[in-house]
């Protein structure tokens, strides 16, 4: 990642922002297409020149001619009647003719043309001095002279007027073979710029396809990755590879920011389903077992409701006829029934469990004449402490049906204890009977003892329920010795307890 | 795997434009050595000469004149000064005082002229000198003339020579008296009358009839008709016809080979031309005289330069004829290469 990153700094390009790359390839293009084409309008241009060139050579020879008729005519004037405006125009004419010559050649040369331009040069030179002799003749007023030289003169011109012609055709013959060939090779030229030019052109749009390819990959590959993520199961997407530093870039690096998240909230919700699911689970198992339980207790309390109400009956009777004992009897008997009926609901107050044993330790010492002793042994901070609703009292009668039935009246003592213990509130009942077998007692603890083997409300679904409840912590312990009573002990965690 | 297609592509694509980046910058460059070049057809080589001298023939179309001409050209190139042929390619044809009017106001540095003993071409010298232009005659002289040197072909012995292969003519064909026509130029006065007397002193006493007719060369066209008509007029043919310059030999073979007198006449010729070589060969013409023309055209030339030095020069150089004929005719390799066809 680190070199990649390096990569990624070098990479100027990458590193841009898209309306700047934009606007660089369309400079860069734009600037090779102004470059191509300006330097091919250039050189075309000083092709064309080459060739307007070309006749120029013609057109100062026609020039030549010209003055030097103008400077005859001007002479023939001036001759002919000493006329000062022909002798002006001799005189203009020559300063003229003076200029044109010095562009002639004046060197001898194998080169025809250069070398007739040397002649003409000369001829000028000689035909000028016999002219200048001619008139200052005229001013002399010598008739024959001025004759003599005029008419040499004209002969003078006439050779001219003949060289002129024939070096103008022969240059004209030259410069349009020159032409031929400069505009032959102008067509060679332009064919050559088209190419250029093609060439050029296709290099320019291959370079904007490099160059926009950089620009919309990213963006095709991040599209490409919603894509993906919007088929469904994002978590086996993997996160883009980062290529440039752009806006593209920041997206990508802010989608995989997204894509992890989702991710992440995919795997909370999911545990989250697990545990809820779990709960569910155990809250129905809870309510099964509670049923099981009530169940259980209406089966072996036969329509409580009924008696519960003949029991208040029999209790106000009681009253009436004065037998206070018996409404206590009775009253105790009710209430048992009542905590049945009423206390359907999960979890109670350690207090209510108690009272209930206790109601159910005075009906039970009614029955069998006060020939079980119940002792309790209760810290009073704790009675406040919520537990499962009947864990106390199926022990207890557990203690008494298992433990001490077979001892003699009065011996046998049952004793309830709620202390506290490490942050635990512990609920110990305990006995002084016979004992439970270890065989027993393992088969108890690892639940293989079936509810349907213990009659009443047995000791297993008291278990289960606090398993469920505590989620199986070990809350339950079961000692025992032979001869010496059976102890068994529930300890709730004070934490859970909600005191 | 898609990136790394992609990462390809762009390669190759990066490739392309490299390729196509140098192609465009050569394709540019090579463009501009193309426009550059163009400039370079315009221009034209040519060497310069410290000298000028103007070569002025008696008739321009003449072969004799030209392949001169030519030998003193490459002569002069050869020795730092250039010669230019007076009125050659102008588009008005010049009369010979015409072309050495020009050459004079032209101020070149020397005239090489085809002399003639008219006064004209003797004063047109004197203007000539009056300038600083030094003339030299060549071929004919101009006596009397201010011209600073003649470099002549010594006609009394060419006139010899005539006379010598008449009489071998007539010993060969035992012939006696054997008749001789000669013809001669108008225009050329003196040399040939030279020429003329020569052969008469050399074929004295020698059994020969010489008798003469003279050829109209005023223009180019009137020289062959002319010789048909002295042909005509002829009541017997002679055995022999002398010409004296090149366009009459040929002339004179033409009609000899159109009135179907091959082998009844021969001819005594001048001039080393194709065609006189070939007739020379068919047995028409018996034996022709041709000019040391690289001999003379060095020494137009020398004499010029000598005198533009110096200021002095001899005022005479002489030259000889080669005689040709069938016996050295396959040796024979005329200077200046063919100049006809």
């Amino acid at each position: 990642m680190n070199l990649r990153e390096a990569v990624m700094k070098a990479n100027f390009f990458a590193n841009m922002k898209i309306s700047r790359k934009l606007v660089a390839v369309f400079l860069v293009t734009s600037v090779i297409a102004m470059g191509v084409n300006i330097f091919i309008y250039v050189n075309l241009n000083m092709a064309l020149e080459k060739i307007n060139q070309v006749f120029s050579s013609n057109i100062s020879l026609n020039e030549l001619s010209d003055n030097l008729n103008q400077i005859h005519s001007g002479l023939t004037g001036y001759l002919e009647t000493k006329g000062t405006d022909d002798l002006e125009l001799y005189y203009a004419s020559t300063q003229n003719m003076d200029q044109l010559m010095n562009g002639l050649n004046n060197t001898v040369t194998d080169n025809n043309v250069k070398l007739s331009e040397r002649d003409i040069r000369n001829m000028l030179e000689t035909y000028l001095k016999t002219a200048d002799e001619a008139i200052q003749a005229k001013r002399g007023r010598n008739i024959d002279e001025y004759t003599a030289k005029y008419n040499e003169c004209s002969k003078i011109k006439d050779y001219l007027n003949t060289y002129i012609y024939s070096v103008n055709n022969e240059q004209f013959r030259t410069n349009s073979n020159n032409y031929n060939v400069l505009v032959n090779s102008l067509r060679y030229t332009e064919i050559m710029s088209m190419l250029i030019f093609a060439v050029a052109s296709v290099m320019n749009v291959l370079l904007i396809i490099i160059l926009t390819n950089t620009i919309t990959r990213p963006l095709t590959r991040l599209s490409a990755k919603a894509d993906e993520i919007s088929q469904g199961s994002p978590e086996n997407v993997e996160p883009l590879e980062v290529i440039s530093d752009d806006e593209v870039g920041k997206v990508t690096r802010a989608f995989n920011e997204m894509l992890a998240s989702i991710k992440d909230y995919i795997a909370r919700i999911r545990t989250q389903l697990i545990t809820q699911s779990e709960m569910k689970e155990k809250n129905l198992l809870m309510e099964t077992h509670l049923k099981d339980a009530q169940l259980k207790y209406l089966q072996s309390q036969i329509n409580p409701h009924f008696l519960f109400n003949t029991l208040n009956a029999g209790a106000q009777l009681a009253m009436m006829e004065g037998a206070d004992r018996t409404v206590e009897y009775i009253r105790n008997m009710a209430d048992f029934f009542r905590y049945n009926v009423k206390k359907s609901s999960e979890t109670v107050k350690l207090s209510e469990e108690i009272e209930l044993v206790d109601s159910y330790m005075y009906i039970l010492n009614v029955r069998y004449s006060g020939e079980i002793l119940f002792e309790k042994d209760i810290d009073e901070e704790l009675l406040s402490v919520m537990v499962p609703s009947m864990i106390i009292q199926p022990l207890v009668e557990n203690s008494i049906k298992y433990g001490i039935k077979d001892l003699e009246p009065g011996e046998g003592k049952v004793t309830l204890s709620v202390y506290r213990e490490d942050k635990m509130c512990c609920i110990r009942v305990s006995d002084n009977g016979i004992g439970t077998d270890e065989e027993i007692i393992e088969k108890i603890m690892n639940h293989e003892k079936r509810p349907s083997e213990t009659r009443g409300v047995g000791i297993t679904n008291v278990m289960a329920r606090l398993d469920l409840y505590y989620n199986n912590k070990e809350v339950f312990e079961m000692k025992s010795r032979k001869n010496e009573g059976t102890h068994v002990t529930i300890k709730i965690p004070l934490e859970d307890a909600n005191v | 795997m898609k990136i790394s297609r992609n990462r390809i592509l762009v390669t190759v694509l990066a490739g392309i434009v490299l390729v196509l980046f140098f192609a465009t910058v050569t394709g540019l460059f090579y463009y501009r050595e193309m426009i550059n070049k163009l400039g370079e057809v315009q221009e034209e080589v040519f060497t310069e000469y410290p000298r000028l001298y103007a070569y002025i023939a008696e008739d321009p179309e003449s072969k004799l004149s030209n392949r001169l001409y030519e030998e003193i050209s490459d002569y002069a190139i050869n020795n730092g000064c250039y010669v230019e042929m007076t009125g050659q390619n102008l588009s008005t044809s010049y009369s010979k005082a015409d072309r050495i009017n020009i050459a004079i106001s032209s101020k070149v540095d020397g005239i090489i002229l085809e002399g003639d003993d008219s006064e004209e071409t003797a004063e047109l010298i004197e203007k000539a000198a009056r300038n600083g232009i030094p003339v030299v005659t060549v071929l004919t002289d101009c006596v009397g003339s201010s011209r600073k040197s003649f470099i002549g072909l010594n006609n009394y012995s060419l006139g010899t020579e005539y006379g010598d292969e008449l009489a071998s003519i007539g010993e060969a064909k035992r012939k006696y008296p054997l008749s001789a026509l000669i013809l001669l130029d108008r225009d050329d006065g003196n040399a040939d009358d030279i020429i003329h007397s020569a052969i008469k002193e050399s074929v004295t006493g020698r059994n020969v009839r010489l008798s003469s007719a003279v050829v109209d060369s005023s223009t180019p066209f009137t020289s062959e008709e002319s010789v048909m008509n002295i042909l005509d007029d002829l009541d017997n043919i002679p055995d022999v016809i002398i010409c004296l310059n090149d366009r009459t030999t040929e002339s004179v073979y033409q009609c000899i080979v159109d009135k179907n007198l091959v082998g009844k006449t021969v001819i005594l010729g001048y001039y080393d031309s194709e065609t006189i070589l070939r007739a020379i060969d068919r047995g028409s013409v018996y034996a022709t005289f041709a000019v040391e023309s690289n001999t003379i055209a060095a020494q137009c030339v020398n004499a010029l330069n000598e005198y533009n030095d110096t200021g002095f020069v001899s005022e005479y150089f002489s030259s000889n004829y080669i005689k040709i004929n069938r016996d050295n005719l396959s040796d024979y390799e005329p200077e200046g290469g063919s100049d006809e066809g």
